[in-house]
């Protein structure tokens, strides 16, 4: 396809400057992306199997709460069922509600023996899943503007100019589009291959971002948005504001758990109760939020659809999932949502998604590696920007990876120090962080990234031997040893081990044999006669 | 495809077209969100349709956005989404009126 000139030169510089300024912290929220999609899992593996206590049958659940809510003031106001077989029965939390990540959060956990006695315990909960879902939501920058993230707003910008990026990429790639879609260029050149990839990455997982990027700057904007749209509706109110009911119900009233599985089969056919968080239940304002689970069906999360109803009357104020046949609008919006969180095909949709999100991330990483190339070409000598710009993209990119392989690593072993966990999780991660661009500084990017992909790999092979040390030795064991198929964890890990060993390798012989000036080079200390031969060949 | 004269290409100005295409771009989709929602499927009323118009700001600002550095001076581009923006307010606010 012939595109003219001057329209190509124009979108080929917003690419580069979009791509330079957003490409690092979208790094980030990619790779983290890519893991919270296991946010869950990865929270429960952290987790020591006895900090949750055995499930107890459907029936019995109306006892448990009426002997929990009996004994324990708060548990009055609200509580959570879980009906997950890997989950306490009952929780509940004596510091009172409010969402956000809380790294002190203590939660009471209850389940009733085969006798039906009462047994409680008291737990500092796991925020390792919701520490990598803060770092993909703001790429690990603190702070708050109001009541929203600094990061969040920063990755918002950042996704408008990752659309323009987007918009942009693919006009300058039109007239090459036809000829070279699927060449992947290994003969000519290191920076051949790179770019190669990066344009069939990103033309085949080209929905995938658009839908990211779209999404992230509603995630990060939407209150402004809504702000603007106000104006709009004029007189008429955005939202509604539930009735605020004038009887107030006591926790003795609640009906029987049977009966809101009755009422969630009529509404939500097809659809199984994974939660029910109960709270509020001696205000005004009581309210009933189920999480309901269908793999059949498009939901708003890979978690599942919300219903959040009146625990008392069982009026549904709110559902993410389809209950009304003549309402279109509710599940398109539900669908936005699922398109970002990977809501649909299951377990298969999640993995895809997973890779996705990666493959996402070596897009930016690329991306930088090829404008530093290209500023090379352009002027055959490495300035200080360049060197600046790749000791940061290798030490942000790699040190955020390997701030993330650490805090894992370190995770069993800081429950089997008996540390206060998820502080450390946060002094660990920040700790590798910036050590790691300190170090890409300090020794340059071509011998850092040699350094860190090397450490890297060590630190996820780590992982799995952890794994396999707590399941040999007795005295460790804070985790029942597990089924082979529950090793997911550590299988990931140690792909990532040989991975990560194997981009070492590649990168030490570009670093000895590629270009001399290019950034990625290092001086030669001796040069080995068989190489020095094959180079005479060559030439 | 014969050469373009130097006062025919496409001129970067950077800073106009992105003001343009930032904040004439978004009022310009204000505009047309305005119109769907009152007068769109199922009017001003229906259920959860209030998210729906706010999810429809992004793609239509974006792609406004990022087509924008297609006209040919910065001037260009303020002048046609300054027009556009009157057209599809006027037509808003006559419909409200009308309504």
């Amino acid at each position: 396809m012939k595109v003219r000139g001057d329209i190509l030169r124009t979108y080929q510089s917003i690419h580069t400057w979009t791509g330079i300024i957003a490409g690092l912290v979208l790094f980030i929220g990619f790779y983290a992306g890519s893991l919270s999609m296991f946010e869950d899992e990865l929270s429960y593996w952290a987790t020591p199997s006895s900090y949750h206590l055995p499930q107890v049958p459907v029936e019995k659940l109306d006892t448990l709460i009426k002997k929990t809510s009996s004994i324990f003031e708060k548990a009055q106001q609200g509580f959570t069922i879980n009906f997950n077989d890997q989950l306490s029965p009952l929780t509940w939390t004596e510091e009172g509600g409010g969402r956000g990540l809380k790294l002190n959060h203590i939660v009471n956990h209850a389940t009733l023996s085969e006798q039906n006695e009462l047994i409680t315990q008291v737990n500092l909960t796991n925020e390792l899943g919701d520490l990598i879902d803060t770092l993909h939501r703001t790429a690990g920058i603190v702070g708050k503007i109001g009541h929203e993230d600094l990061g969040v707003l920063i990755l918002g910008v950042a996704a408008i100019l990752y659309f323009l990026a987007l918009v942009s990429g693919v006009i300058f790639l039109l007239p090459t589009l036809a000829k070279s879609f699927f060449a992947l260029r290994e003969n000519k050149g290191a920076n051949r291959f790179w770019l190669d990839s990066h344009n069939l990455i990103g033309i085949i997982s080209l929905p995938f971002h658009l839908i990211i990027s779209m999404t992230v700057v509603v995630f990060a904007f939407h209150d402004a948005f809504y702000g603007g749209l106000s104006l709009a509706y004029g007189e008429k109110a955005l939202f509604e504001r539930p009735e605020e009911s004038s009887i107030v119900y006591s926790v003795d009233q609640l009906p029987p758990i049977a009966d809101y599985l009755e009422k969630i089969e009529k509404i939500a056919d097809g659809y199984h109760i994974e939660s029910m968080v109960f709270s509020g239940l001696t205000s005004s304002r009581p309210s009933l939020g189920i999480t309901v689970i269908n793999h059949q069906e498009m939901m708003r999360n890979y978690t599942g659809d919300l219903i959040f109803m009146n625990p008392y009357t069982y009026e549904v104020n709110f559902s993410s999932a389809k209950i009304n046949e003549k309402d279109v609008y509710t599940p398109l919006v539900a669908s936005f949502f699922s398109l970002h969180f990977g809501g649909y095909a299951g377990d298969f949709g999640r993995w895809i998604y997973f890779i996705m999100g990666l493959l996402g991330a070596f897009l930016f990483y690329s991306g930088n590696l090829i404008w530093l190339e290209k500023r090379r070409q352009k002027q055959n000598v490495q300035t200080k920007p360049n060197k600046f710009m790749a000791s940061l993209t290798i030490g942000i990119c790699l040190g955020s990876i390997l701030a993330v392989v650490n805090t894992l690593l370190a995770s069993k072993w800081l429950y089997l120090m008996g540390m206060q966990i998820n502080n450390y999780y946060l002094t660990c991660y920040y700790l590798t962080f910036f050590v790691a661009i300190i170090y890409s500084f300090y020794r340059g990017a071509a011998k850092s990234a040699i350094h860190l992909l090397y450490t890297i790999s060590l630190a996820c092979l780590l992982i799995p031997l952890t794994s396999l040390l707590l399941n040999i030795v007795p005295d460790l064991a804070l985790w029942e040893p597990r089924a082979l198929t529950s090793f997911t964890v550590e299988f990931i890990a140690l792909i990532f081990a040989g991975f990560f060993y194997f981009g070492a390798l590649k990168t030490k012989y570009r670093a000895y044999h590629g270009e001399r000036n290019s950034i990625w080079a290092l001086p030669m200390i001796k040069v080995p006669e068989t190489i020095s031969c094959k180079n005479v060949v060559i030439e | 495809m014969a050469r373009l004269l130097a006062n025919e290409k496409i001129q970067p100005h950077w800073w106009s077209k992105t003001f343009a295409g930032s904040v004439l771009g978004l009022t310009l989709t204000y505009a047309i969100v305005s119109i769907f929602a009152w007068y769109g499927p199922g009017g001003i009323e229906a259920t959860s349709k209030v998210q729906f118009n706010m999810w429809l700001i992004t793609p239509i600002w974006l792609s406004i956005f990022s087509l924008t550095y297609l006209f040919k001076t910065g001037i260009k581009a303020i002048i046609y989404l300054s027009s556009a923006n009157l057209f599809f307010y006027s037509i808003f606010l006559t419909l409200r009126w009308l309504s």
